[in-house]
């Protein structure tokens, strides 16, 4: 049972960066490599801002009653947002639209993605080092809930904040002009584009809010687990995997599809250990996590193309 | 510096480069030639440096293999193995768009880097593998090794390069080019346009696997931590662009100065101070990578051009 809620913990990270991505995959037309830095340089981003920032204003050390964290927190989670979708706009108006107004096909912007994820970290390792960090050192007890399910408060704390960013994504798509213009360059850019849509305003939007997404998904692993520099090269295959899931372009797919690898992940692992354990294969399955992502991808692309034949 | 220190340093930059531009090759006719992006590179060629050590290694108690058998054999033992990961990474990939094989094989990636890193008995987990032999190691003092090694190395780049130009210049290399300018209009020649992807990521994958394989020679020891199976991918993605795609001297010549720049940046920042330079191998990959943004943007087709 405890497996399903680290599958639902898991699950939300992921789908907050799965909705990033498939936002940009769809109105962008490329394949973001660099996502998974995404979430990763939100995650340092928040640590700076909580713990060389704030303190100099003289915020800090308070928490919330039951947290390991207080309204720093906040603050830094939403400082976070907008300091890395600035960072990667800015990479987009230096890198990648260059590429674009080249007439770059989506596999050069992917590639050059890649190298950028590469750069990413690499320049986070030069700045903070390769050691872990973590937001705090406080180590919480788990509570027991009805049904015997063990919660830290601060992964209930998670899993409501995604809840409420994925509403509020929700309704800004919808009823906002912004949100709906980026809705139509989803479905198809060039009609956009022709009912007089600003494109490259919507694409500076597309960036912001996903990448402000996945700076949230960044600092909420980094509450859950830890900080480290190899933290978004791992969530990129399980974006990527939800995103495939759910359809490019498609919110509650993306949602779902996060959701879905989260918690094959997390449950599919003791599942397959206790299968390799009946058959006595001395197989150990701890070190594979991530490559059920991996796994669950290749059948769906396998579904895909025996479809498009 | 003295001389014979100068010359020693040379024999085991281009020894590296070499192997490095076997597996560029492979990536010419991949990409270069059909236009596949594969951005699992560093599968192929772990995989062939494991193999090459499992089969011509010493006997151990930690894992299995160790054969001790000729080099030529843990070869073709590398390029088999690596064949049948291509394989299994183009069946949900090929029939796609092209970025879908960017992911899968960046996943095989990954998957084999977790079973390198978890599998004690097969690849000696975290401990690595010890023990590789040196080919040739009885016909010259220690001292001079290199040299010989370096001409092994050389002749199989030649050797490689021969048959790389015959594939790509017969009927064969043309349909994959064709498939690379406009899919459509090679299956509407009555191309199988995926039967011919297939099997230029399978060869170019079995190339990148004898790099591998000459590269575990000549470091003798793999582990998961010495090897960085991701800065193989990348490193190499660099060279054939700087190189030149499409064109198999571009990408021997890319190899060769991508890997100079490489050991050039790192021999400056030991002038660096000491805070910076614990640091340093993140600080080149970072210049690796600018490098390379740079060099799409302003030069994508590389320093020699594909040519008719």
């Amino acid at each position: 049972m405890n497996f399903v809620v680290n599958g639902l913990i898991l699950g939300s990270i992921i789908a907050l960066g799965a909705i990033g991505l498939s936002l940009t995959t769809a109105i962008l037309n490329f394949y973001n490599f660099a996502h998974g830095a995404s979430l990763l340089l939100g995650a340092y981003m928040g640590y700076t801002v909580l713990h060389s920032f704030l303190p100099r204003l003289g915020l800090e050390g308070s928490t919330f009653p039951y947290l390991s964290f207080g309204f720093p927190m906040i603050i830094a989670i939403v400082g976070s947002m907008i300091l890395t979708a600035g960072i990667v706009i800015l990479i987009d108006r230096f890198v990648y639209k260059p590429l674009r107004d080249r007439g770059s096909g989506p596999l050069i912007l992917g590639m050059s993605s890649l190298f950028m994820a590469l750069m990413i970290r690499n320049l986070v390792r030069t700045i903070w080092g390769p050691d872990i960090h973590y937001y705090s050192h406080q180590i919480q007890m788990s509570r027991t809930l009805p049904f015997g399910i063990k919660v830290t408060p601060d992964q209930l704390f998670i899993i409501g904040f995604t809840i409420i960013l994925v509403v509020l994504t929700q309704l800004f798509l919808k009823n906002t002009k912004m949100g709906q213009a980026m809705r139509a360059a989803s479905d198809n850019l060039d009609l956009a584009m022709v009912t007089g849509i600003d494109t490259e305003k919507v694409v500076i939007w597309t960036w912001g809010i996903g990448t402000a997404l996945a700076a949230v998904a960044g600092v909420l692993y980094g509450i859950n687990v830890q900080l480290r520099p190899m933290m978004g090269w791992y969530f990129l295959l399980p974006l990527f995997c939800a995103v495939i899931i759910g359809g490019e372009g498609n919110f509650y797919g993306a949602m779902a599809g996060g959701l879905t690898v989260g918690l094959a992940q997390e449950v599919g692992t003791p599942l397959l250990q206790s299968l390799f354990d009946s058959l006595n294969l001395t197989v150990s399955m701890t070190g594979y996590k991530p490559a059920i992502a991996f796994i669950l991808m290749v059948v769906v692309l396998l579904v895909r193309s025996y479809r498009e034949e | 510096m003295n001389i014979s220190g100068f010359l020693g340093y040379f024999a085991s930059f281009a020894i590296v480069a070499g192997t490095y531009s076997i597996a560029s090759l492979g990536l010419n006719l991949q990409f270069g030639y059909t236009g596949l992006y594969n951005f699992g590179i560093a599968a192929f060629f772990a995989t062939g440096a494991y193999v090459e050590a499992l089969i011509t290694g010493g006997a151990s108690m930690e894992h299995i293999g160790g054969f001790g058998l000729p080099v030529i054999v843990g070869v073709f033992g590398a390029m088999i193995i690596s064949a049948i990961l291509a394989y299994l990474v183009g069946i949900p990939a090929l029939r796609l768009r092209g970025e879908f094989l960017g992911i899968s094989s960046l996943g095989i990636a990954e998957t084999v880097r977790l079973i390198i890193t978890n599998e004690k008995w097969l690849a000696g987990g975290v401990w690595g593998l010890g023990d590789i032999p040196r080919p040739l190691g009885n016909l010259v003092a220690p001292k001079l090794y290199n040299w010989i090694y370096l001409g092994l190395v050389l002749v199989v780049v030649v050797i490689i390069y021969y048959l790389s130009q015959k594939v790509v210049s017969a009927p064969w290399g043309r349909v994959l080019k064709a498939i690379r300018e406009d899919e459509s209009v090679a299956a509407a020649m009555g191309k199988n346009v995926y039967k011919f992807k297939m099997q230029s990521l399978i060869l170019g994958s079995m190339i990148m696997a004898v790099g591998g394989a000459f590269y575990a020679h000549y470091i003798g020891y793999l582990s998961p931590e010495s090897f960085r199976p991701l800065m193989g991918t990348f490193i190499i993605w660099a060279m054939l662009m700087a190189g030149g795609k499409g064109n198999n001297k571009g990408a021997i010549l890319g190899a060769f100065v991508v890997w100079g720049v490489w050991t050039f940046t790192e021999f400056l920042i030991d002038f660096f101070p000491a805070a910076l330079a614990s640091r340093s191998g993140y600080i080149n990959v970072v210049l690796i990578a600018i490098l390379f943004q740079i060099l799409i943007r302003i030069r994508p087709e590389g320093i020699l051009t594909e040519g008719k």
